[in-house]
């Protein structure tokens, strides 16, 4: 059974229309890939899916709940976070603070979360009272996930995660997507240079002109020629 | 007396001064940060609190209620409570003005917000104006003798050590507040992006609402605390108070509660010392011409962020 449902959404930014009948499906600890061309529409399908846009067609399914108008408030309470490709810390909240503003709506205990959180990020540990505004862009990329994680999500959608970040730091944050998988949390990415993050998903959708045009294993869009010279750059 | 002699005495009153425009300017710092607009209401949010103040002390002496002086302080009691009472019931009366209007309005924009607040502004005062006309009216008739340090060659009322003191508590209580509460935390974190907050699970509206506790509760406060050194308030205190509140805002550093601190500080005491030089008809210029140079040398503020 799916986790999340994308049926044939269209959706956009007031009269503009940036996706048409788009539709994804996610299941339960799976990591799955969208890759385009820019413009293609792939933030916009993220911001659709956590409800910052309102679609004007499709239904969204997230578990057992129909998501398609709710708002980002309610669906992170139901176990979906999400990571934007900008702004996606606190800057002048500390790497702690930027964490407990993650489990904000959690009254229980966190601290164990934190510390679970410390051993994906051992990095984050260690500069615990620091500002994240002083910060590299990398660390920034794993506060901000850490943050996302804090509610125990069952799936995690992350905008260009490697965006920005020299290719040595890319490949450590998606070691680090990995291992947060590897506990148990499903993945939906978003990504512009798509190669290295095919290789470690389980399947990818090609997006394009705001459309669906391929869908397959993350192995079999990375083998496909096609694929390889229109979106992957050869 | 030569102009070098009286600088410490203008010192003090520029102290006195600052406290009341800092405790003033960390709720414009706060709203605007959170809300993202220029509240030009909150002049007269402070004069709304000195009014619920002499509306209830005025109602606690008709039931007998006692107000016998607190030692050298010029109040008791019955003022203390009076006080107290007032900084929440202009909690309050904010939170509703927010609900009727600004809540309404959030979606609009900074600039309809903003001019939204001087409407509430125009109409607040007015309000006050018509149940206690526009003349002033008097906490205390009771003249209060300044204690002298010739040492320092300053004279200091017992009701302005209490202004300065009651300043200082606030700020370490709100510095505590922002640092180590969920709620404090929350607020900076509004403060640093609305929409990851609120992608992050944080409700807004209740952060919206302890915002505006805080900013009309150190309102009200600043507006009976002028009503004490002033000795009368008037329902325009707090419009007269609210460009050097700016200043004081601008000068350290617009969305940061501890820039409007040493804003408020630096433009009260630069107002009182200038006396020494010129006319105190030039109080409001100087605040002005300071918010000025400091928009041209550096418009982020003396402890302002980048961008």
């Amino acid at each position: 059974m799916s986790l999340l449902t994308v049926d044939r959404v269209t959706s956009g930014y007031g009269d503009m229309e940036v996706l048409h009948d788009v539709s994804i499906e996610i299941a339960a600890q799976e990591i799955v890939t969208i890759i385009g061309p820019n413009g293609a529409g792939k933030s916009t399908l993220m911001k659709t899916i956590f409800g910052l846009l309102k679609p004007t067609a499709g239904k969204i399914r997230f578990i057992d709940h129909e998501i398609t108008s709710h708002s980002p408030d309610q669906i992170v309470r139901l176990g979906m976070a999400y990571v934007p490709q900008v702004e996606n810390v606190f800057p002048s909240l500390t790497v702690r603070e930027n964490l407990e503003m993650g489990a904000f709506i959690r009254t229980d205990d966190f601290g164990d979360r934190i510390k679970e959180i410390f051993a994906l990020f051992p990095i984050l540990q260690k500069r615990e009272k620091q500002r994240v505004g002083k910060m590299s862009g990398g660390e920034r990329q794993m506060v901000a996930m850490g943050r996302a994680l804090m509610l125990n999500p069952q799936l995690i959608l992350l905008d260009e995660p490697s965006a920005a970040l020299a290719p040595n730091l890319a490949q450590v944050i998606f070691e680090r997507i990995v291992a947060v998988n590897e506990t148990g949390v499903a993945i939906l990415i978003v990504e512009q240079n798509a190669k290295e993050s095919l290789g470690l998903s389980d399947r990818g959708y090609v997006l394009a002109g705001g459309c669906n045009r391929f869908s397959d294993t993350g192995e079999n869009l990375l083998a496909n020629e096609e694929i390889g010279q229109l979106y992957l750059g050869g | 007396m030569t102009t070098l002699a009286r600088i410490p005495q203008l010192l003090v009153y520029g102290i006195i001064s600052g406290s009341i425009l800092s405790l003033g300017g960390i709720g414009v710092s706060l709203t605007y940060s959170i809300l993202g607009f220029s509240n030009f209401a909150h002049g007269d949010f402070m004069a709304l609190g000195a009014y619920i103040a002499l509306g209830l002390f005025t109602l606690f002496t008709g039931l007998g209620i006692p107000n016998t002086r607190f030692g050298p302080l010029s109040f008791g009691f019955g003022f203390t409570v009076a006080f107290i009472l007032a900084i929440a019931l202009t909690a309050i009366a904010v939170i509703l003005i927010d609900r009727l209007l600004f809540r309404r309005l959030r979606r609009s924009g900074p600039i309809i917000l903003m001019m939204s607040s001087i409407g509430v502004a125009l109409g607040l005062r007015n309000i006050l104006q018509f149940f206690w006309s526009p003349q002033p009216h008097y906490y205390t008739q009771m003249i209060q003798r300044a204690v002298s340090l010739p040492a320092l060659g300053i004279r200091i009322k017992p009701d302005e050590v209490f202004i300065i003191a009651t300043a200082i508590v606030l700020v370490v209580l709100v510095h505590s507040f922002m640092r180590y509460t969920k709620m404090g935390k929350a607020m900076r974190a509004v403060a640093d992006n609305a929409t990851l907050a609120q992608v992050t699970g944080i409700n807004t509206d209740r952060v919206i609402i302890w915002t505006w506790v805080i900013a009309a509760g150190l309102a009200a406060t600043a507006g009976i605390l002028s009503g004490i050194e002033n000795k009368f308030i008037t329902p325009e205190l707090g419009w007269q108070m609210l460009l050097s509140i700016f200043a004081g805002v601008v000068l350290g550093g617009i969305g940061n509660p501890y820039g409007a601190i040493l804003g408020g500080m630096v433009i009260g005491i630069s107002e009182e010392v200038s006396t020494a030089f010129i006319s105190t008809g030039y109080k409001p210029a100087v605040a002005f011409v300071i918010m000025i140079i400091m928009l041209l040398v550096k418009p982020t503020g003396l402890l302002g962020r980048k961008n």
